[in-house]
């Protein structure tokens, strides 16, 4: 019996947690639990992200003493999707943070954050 | 050459310095922020020039000294070169038109705007997907910071929606990018690229992520609500960078990426694209809001591009052409539709009227419009051309119906704008607002577009520059249109003299072409001299005259297929704006127009049919197809919609009675003879006499007749003189059809012996009651009455107008009925020919109706100061009148050479007729117009002499001098016999003229608006319903892919 | 010489044919009048009208076209008669006909009627115009079935040129299109009571009630000349349906003696039916005659 290593186990749950944040955008109603399902979602793809570079027994891609930049290619994981999610990770922060900056807005023009009362413009 | 990364740098810093400047030094940080995008002007057109000009190959620039796959590389090639190049420009002026609301805004959205243009550089140029997601984030939050600046709920509301919906895009991007790193280990470009024999079930899902989330960025129909949203509440110069440089950024990298997907994905971009642009043009018929009619568009047009890059591998080499034509005409007029939507401030359509206060924006609005519509010479009537030209050769007869059919939806709002503007009355309150810093942005785009569109001319094949000149001709008439009238009409007359003459040399052996050319430069000349009479400056008439007429003339002069849609369209687009002068000519030139291109979009699939299986675009190969009933009934049809056969009419009646006076001859009497020129052409095509499409043609002969009868009953029941000559023209070219649908020798001579006809009666008389009408001020006959002793001269030629007309010998007239009642006794057409000769009998009902109620009967009490109509009116009058006598007296001198024309081998060798000096006889009879003339002239002159000389004491009585049921009559009003004169003939054969074609285009219009307003609700508004849509549709085309 | 030796015969044929007319129309007045249990007039009135018509002194115009219109209708006419074969084989009756065939024929009655209807309209005279729209429109419908009947002996004879069609029915009466050819020769005589103007199709001029028509407002000489194109003008529309129809003539005994018979047709006619108002008239001619006339083709096309 193969159990699953950790890799797999790691983007099953990114993807779990990817389609959870799908799930709660499209049937939260509060905008605020919108903004927090985006982020879950942001979180499932970095985990998937991650979980890509994966190597098993490897070390993180950081050249110091532990890790002389002559052994990377042995010892360590793929830098390059740690990278990514380094960004993306940076890129979702500015994304939810204009969200919250329109929800915000939102709430102080209408005093409500029900995504349903949102719809004067149409057609 | 300098290394385009400095676009970046520049940009990026100005950026940061305006964002660090305080508020007391935004002058200085926004002449820093134009310094960047001039300076990224500069380097993108230095680039461009060195691809153009030096032929250099495209340069890559690596970065962080490591060569990739290690690090980002970014490219600069011709695309990418032109593309920012677009981009840059779009956003100086940009910029410049916003600078008003940034004042207001602050410093931090010059900031936020040249971040965003320094985005969208990136995503052109780079070749690493991680770098494109990043700098695609970068760009959508830019993005929705410049939306924040709309500060109400609707544009929170809005923003959110966009925000949401771009995130749920991009991670989607983000995820596929992940995989396709997972399965190829590189996230270079190129280099998947060079992988791409490998891909397989995995790498196809990473791929599809990928490539769907780019297609989506697109705001494809119909899953693009939270873009609509957007476009409809943000400030308009906004909407113009959204539209021209945000989606040209999603284009390119569509573009870019979509060689990873293979074939399949090159499908499905193409129908994914016309999906879009026929949807979302059809939803946009209902739409009255300008700047979501304007967002409708916009997605149309991307639509349009994306079925351009499907079809890159059916285009070949012809990709840039096609591609970067459409797109130029989308990009320059799209943004300068958004500048102009904010210079306006109205929600509604209706509310642009205002533009007329500002004559060279209307100009402009128009050039935005006809660009849109891809009319000649903007660069998309060149791209739309070779994409349909390349789609036929590959046999994608589908794919242009879908393109014709949109293109037909989105005529249908735009010339319904342009119409509005130009004709609805100014609302109250509303102003241009015209700073130069927003008018510099329109006028720049506004004259690209025809500098574009002659660039593009010059690579399309089988285009000659020389019909370019006569547009040139058009434009410099518009640049001087605040002359005197008189000047420019002289100039005019002068132009058109000097293209005839130049183009006279090509056709001088071909009798046929020579006929129509007289038809056109003649009749083009004599309602010319009329406009004379017009005192001012009568701006925006004559560069649309000359449009009209060079368009006349390019028909004749056209080599090709190509040259004469482009003449045709030419055509089409000068006498729509001479028709929409008329005072109540909104709705009426609005039909005009979508008739025509109805007709226009029937030809061009016609010629698509035509030219499958050849690679030339020869005028011969019209209707000559492996399908050639269709062809032939799709090319006949497009040319039936100019001549107004009966089903197709409607449109004609209205456009021809409410112009102005000397247009309607124009458009009359001249402007229909195209449709028969057309037909010629077809059937010449078709191979004459020996064509195998007699079951058509006999088709097209009962139509024929019963247009002509249809034609004539309608015109004996109308009480507007100029509708009854409009209707009587309908008839006449339903004659011509009738004619030329025998395809034999005789038919033919008929035919064109009906079209110099009808070109000199119906000139003729428009002429003469368009002078009446402007002495009396109205249309209605009723209303007239009496005028001979006022408008003697006019009486005299709408006499003789009316007796060729009715085909009464001795003029002109009768010598096309007698090759008529030939041609039909050879064809054995008898029952279309009875009906015919039947509604030969109804014209004399309207031509009594005409001259009885205008010049006879009762003089009105109103009309006793009439004067007689401008002298210019009848020069032209009394020459066309000397032509018809010539033409009577001696017929022989034009139908001799045209017999010999026509006998041609390839045309129709059988010549039945045998002229023995003036006599002209066939088998079945004889007919000497000379003869006749001289018998009924001596005759004439002997019998008034003789009742002259029997009543020489008459004495002249007053006009009351009568006495009828035992009354003397003392007011005109009550003594006029004229309105509904012919009731008892309705009351006999009234149910033939029920208007039924009128009806079903009224339902058609009905239930086109019905359903396009019912298929737009699916734009709920709800955030969330949107983002429902867009995980549908991704899992709809994932299951039709796999 | 031979021009000059032309118009003498062309000359004489119109008074020959001006005479007639007038006789026809004293012999037909009188018929009339013994039928309906009257005396009647003498059959030389319609030369007592013409004289007194040409010599009243009292006239009055309207204008230019007033002139005109008589000239037109009186130019119709002649015009017709001028381009009429009149004796088969005779070089000499057969007038202008070398310059048109019967088409121009058809076609010029429509001369002398449009410029009548100018004419009168200039009277400013409502009734002339009304008169005048309802000639117009009934016209229409009785062209109709002549248009077929021309057609359908054109498909026969395979010519439109009068001479010819009177030469394909010589040598008897069995060659006569009456026979030949009886469909399109009902369609075409039916027309010929339209074109005569007697009841049934007589609302145009409508001569018993109050004046109403085109001559409405003529008078004096104008009227004259109305009286004499009338005159030649039955004479030689009869001639025309005789040409098509019934043989022609070979010389001008046959020729008086058809004409008449012709002629008599739509008196007769006349005689026993009542009047169509001109919507009836026109539906009625639109159903039958013309179906007669389609068959008249049909039968050819079989």
């Amino acid at each position: 019996m193969n159990y699953p290593s950790l890799g797999q186990i790691a983007m099953a749950a990114g993807m779990m947690l990817f389609m959870l944040g799908l799930w709660g955008i499209i049937t939260r109603k509060n905008i605020l639990r919108i903004i927090i399902s985006f982020t879950l979602l942001d979180a499932g793809i970095n985990i998937v992200l991650v979980s890509i570079g994966f190597l098993r027994n490897r070390t993180a891609p950081i050249v110091d003493q532990a890790l002389p930049a002559t052994q990377t290619l042995e010892k360590a994981v793929d830098p390059v999707p740690q990278a990514l999610v380094l960004t993306a990770i940076v890129i979702g922060l500015g994304i939810t943070a204009l969200m919250l900056a329109y929800a915000l807005q939102l709430y102080r023009k209408t005093g409500s954050l029900d995504i349903n009362k949102f719809n004067s413009l149409k057609w | 050459m300098v290394n385009p990364i400095y676009i970046v740098v520049a940009l990026l810093g100005s950026a940061f310095l305006s964002g660090l400047s305080k508020q007391h030094s935004s002058a200085a940080a926004s002449w820093l922020a134009y310094g960047a995008l001039l300076f990224s002007v500069v380097v993108s057109a230095t680039w461009l020039g060195a691809f153009i000009f030096n032929g250099i190959p495209a340069a890559e620039i690596f970065t962080a000294g490591v060569n990739p796959p290690f690090s980002i590389n970014l490219r600069m090639g011709l695309e990418e070169a032109f593309l920012t190049l677009a981009i840059n420009l779009a956003g100086m002026a940009g910029l410049s038109y916003l600078s008003r609301d940034f004042s207001i805004w602050g410093q931090k959205a010059t900031t936020i705007f040249l971040v965003l243009i320094m985005s969208v550089n990136v995503v052109v140029m780079t070749r690493d997907l991680f770098n494109l997601f990043v700098f695609s984030e970068v760009g959508s939050i830019a993005m929705v910071g410049l939306i924040f600046t709309r500060r109400d709920t609707d544009g929170y509301s809005a923003g959110f929606k966009y925000l949401i919906a771009v995130s749920v895009i991009s991670a989607l991007l983000l995820l596929g990018i992940g995989f396709v790193y997972y399965n190829t280990g590189s996230l270079n470009v190129d280099t998947i690229l060079s992988q791409s024999s490998l891909v397989n079930g995995s790498l196809a899902v990473a791929l599809f992520l990928v490539l769907i989330s780019l297609v989506l960025e697109l705001k494809v129909f119909p899953v693009n609500g939270w873009a609509l949203d957007v476009y409809q509440t943000v400030n308009p110069g906004i909407g113009s960078v959204i539209s021209g440089v945000v989606g040209t950024g999603s284009l390119y990298v569509l573009y870019k990426m979509l060689p990873l997907g293979g074939a399949l994905w090159y499908e499905i971009v193409l129908i994914v694209g016309l999906v879009t642009f026929v949807g979302s043009n059809f939803v946009a018929i209902s739409q009255k809001n300008v700047n979501r009619l304007l967002g409708y568009s916009s997605v149309a047009q991307a639509g349009l591009l994306m079925v351009a890059l499907g079809a890159a591998p059916l285009v070949g080499q012809h990709f840039l052409l096609i591609a970067g034509g459409v797109f130029l005409s989308q990009f320059l007029a799209k943004s300068g539709l958004f500048w102009l939507a904010g210079m306006i401030n109205s929600a509604d359509t209706a509310g642009w009227a205002v533009l007329r206060q500002k004559p060279v924006l209307l100009v402009l609005f128009g050039f935005f419009v006809l660009a849109l519509a891809g009319f000649p010479p903007f660069p998309s009537f060149f791209g739309k051309w070779q994409l349909v030209i390349d789609l036929a050769h590959n046999g994608q007869f589908a794919v242009i119906a879908a393109l014709l059919i949109g293109s037909l939806f989105e005529a249908v709002y735009l010339f319904r704008w342009l119409g509005e503007a130009i004709k609805l009355p100014v609302a109250e309150g509303l102003t241009l607002q015209t700073p130069l810093s927003r008018l510099w942005p329109v006028l720049l785009f506004g004259i690209l577009l025809p500098v574009g569109g002659y660039l593009f001319s010059r690579l399309t094949p089988g285009f000659d520059g020389f019909l370019m000149v006569s547009v040139a001709f058009a434009l410099a008439l518009m640049l001087l249109d605040y002359l005197p009238a008189w000047i420019k009409n002289s100039l005019t007359i002068a132009g058109l003299l000097l293209y005839a003459s130049l183009v006279y040399p090509l056709i001088e052996g071909d009798l046929i072409r020579v006929v129509f050319a007289v038809i056109f430069v003649g009749g083009g000349l004599l309602t010319l001299i009329a406009g004379y009479s017009v005192k001012g400056k009568r701006m925006g008439f004559f560069p649309f005259a000359i449009l009209m007429y060079a368009g006349l003339i390019g028909l004749i002069e056209a080599q090709n297929l190509l040259q004469f849609l482009f003449a045709w369209e030419l055509m089409t687009l000068g006498s729509y704006i001479l028709i929409i002068r008329g005072k109540k000519s909104m709705l009426h030139a609005l039909n005009y127009m979508l008739f025509s291109l109805g007709g226009a979009y029937m030809i061009m699939m016609g010629i698509s049919l035509s030219v499958f299986g050849t690679q030339g675009l020869d005028l011969a190969l019209m209707g000559t197809s492996y399908w050639p009933v269709w062809s032939v009934a799709l090319l006949a049809l497009g040319f039936l919609t100019k001549t107004a056969a009966l089903g197709l009419h409607i449109w004609l009646p209205g456009a021809h009675a409410e112009a102005e006076s000397d247009v309607s001859p124009m458009v009359s009497g001249i402007l229909l003879k195209a449709g028969a020129f057309g037909l010629v052409l077809l059937f010449l095509a078709i191979g004459g006499e020996a064509n195998s499409q007699q079951p058509l043609l006999y088709a097209l002969g009962w139509l024929g007749a019963l247009t002509a009868l249809g034609g004539n009953l309608m015109a004996a029941f109308q009480e507007d003189a100029k509708k009854l000559l409009a209707y009587s023209s309908v008839a006449n070219l339903g004659y011509i059809l009738f004619a030329f649908a025998f395809m034999t020798h005789i038919g033919w001579i008929a035919g064109f012996t009906y079209s110099i006809n009808h070109f000199l009666f119906k000139t003729l008389l428009f002429l003469a009651i368009g002078g009446v009408v402007l002495r009396t001020g109205t249309h209605n006959m009723y209303e007239m009455g009496g005028l001979i002793k006022r408008v003697p001269w006019s009486f005299i030629t709408v006499l003789i107008g009316i007796i060729t007309l009715a085909g009464i010998p001795p003029l002109s007239g009768f010598s096309g009925k007698w090759l008529f009642y030939h041609a039909v006794i050879a064809k054995g057409w008898y029952f279309q020919g009875t009906m015919v000769f039947f509604a030969g009998t109804i014209a004399f009902l309207y031509c009594f109706k005409l001259i009885y109620s205008i010049f006879l009967g009762q003089e009105k009490d109103h009309l006793r100061k009439v004067k007689e109509v401008p002298v210019w009116y009848i020069v032209p009058q009394v020459l066309l009148v000397l032509a018809i006598m010539v033409f009577s007296y001696r017929p022989d001198l034009i139908l001799v050479p045209l017999g010999h024309t026509l006998a041609a081998a390839n045309y129709f060798p059988t010549d039945p007729i045998t002229w023995n000096g003036l006599t002209a006889s066939t088998t079945a009879g004889y007919w000497n117009a000379s003869q006749i003339m001289m018998v009924i002239g001596v005759m004439f002159v002997i019998l008034l002499g003789w009742l002259l000389f029997m009543s020489r004491k008459a004495q002249k009585v007053k006009q009351f001098n009568i006495v009828f049921a035992a009354e003397r009559p003392f007011r005109p009003e009550t003594t006029h016999y004229s309105y509904n004169m012919f009731r008892h003939y309705h009351r006999a054969v009234g149910f033939l003229v029920a208007p039924v074609a009128t009806r079903f285009w009224n339902g058609v219009d009905a239930v086109m608006h019905d359903v396009a307003h019912s298929a737009k609700k699916i734009y709920s508004g709800n955030g969330q319903t949107y983002i429902v849509h867009l995980l549908a549709y991704v899992v709809i085309i994932y299951l039709l892919m796999f | 010489m031979e021009i000059v030796t032309k118009l003498g015969f062309v000359l004489l044929g119109l008074v020959i044919i001006l005479n007639w007319g007038l006789i026809m129309a004293g012999i037909i007045r009188k018929i009339i009048a013994r039928a309906s249990m009257r005396r009647g007039i003498s059959i030389t009135q319609p030369y007592i009208n013409l004289f007194k018509n040409y010599s009243i002194r009292s006239q009055i115009t309207h204008g230019v076209m007033f002139y005109l219109g008589p000239v037109f209708r009186l130019s119709g006419g002649v015009g017709i008669f001028l381009f009429m074969p009149l004796i088969f084989g005779s070089e000499n009756w057969s007038n202008f006909s070398f310059a048109g065939d019967l088409v121009l024929i058809v076609y010029f009655m429509f001369f002398g009627m449009l410029g009548m209807a100018l004419g009168a309209g200039e009277g400013g005279h409502p009734y002339s115009a009304i008169g005048i729209s309802r000639g117009l429109a009934q016209f229409t419908a009785i062209e109709l079935p002549l248009t077929l009947a021309i057609i359908s002996i054109a498909i026969q004879y395979k010519t439109l040129s009068i001479t010819e069609i009177v030469a394909a029915q010589q040598g008897g009466i069995q060659n006569w299109t009456l026979v030949t050819n009886p469909l399109a020769t009902l369609a075409a005589m039916i027309s010929f009571l339209g074109a005569m103007g007697h009841a049934p199709f007589n609302v145009v001029m409508a001569p018993q009630e109050n004046p109403i028509g085109p001559p409405t407002e003529y008078h004096g000489t104008f009227l004259g000349v109305l009286q004499t194109n009338r005159a030649i003008l039955h004479v030689i529309e009869a001639v025309l349906w005789m040409n098509l129809f019934f043989g022609g003539a070979t010389n001008w005994i046959e020729l008086i003696l058809k004409s008449f018979f012709i002629y008599f047709w739509s008196v007769f006619v006349g005689m026993v039916f009542p009047r169509f108002r001109v919507d009836q008239s026109i539906s009625w001619l639109l159903k039958l005659p013309t179906l007669i006339g389609i068959l008249a083709i049909v039968i050819f096309l079989l």
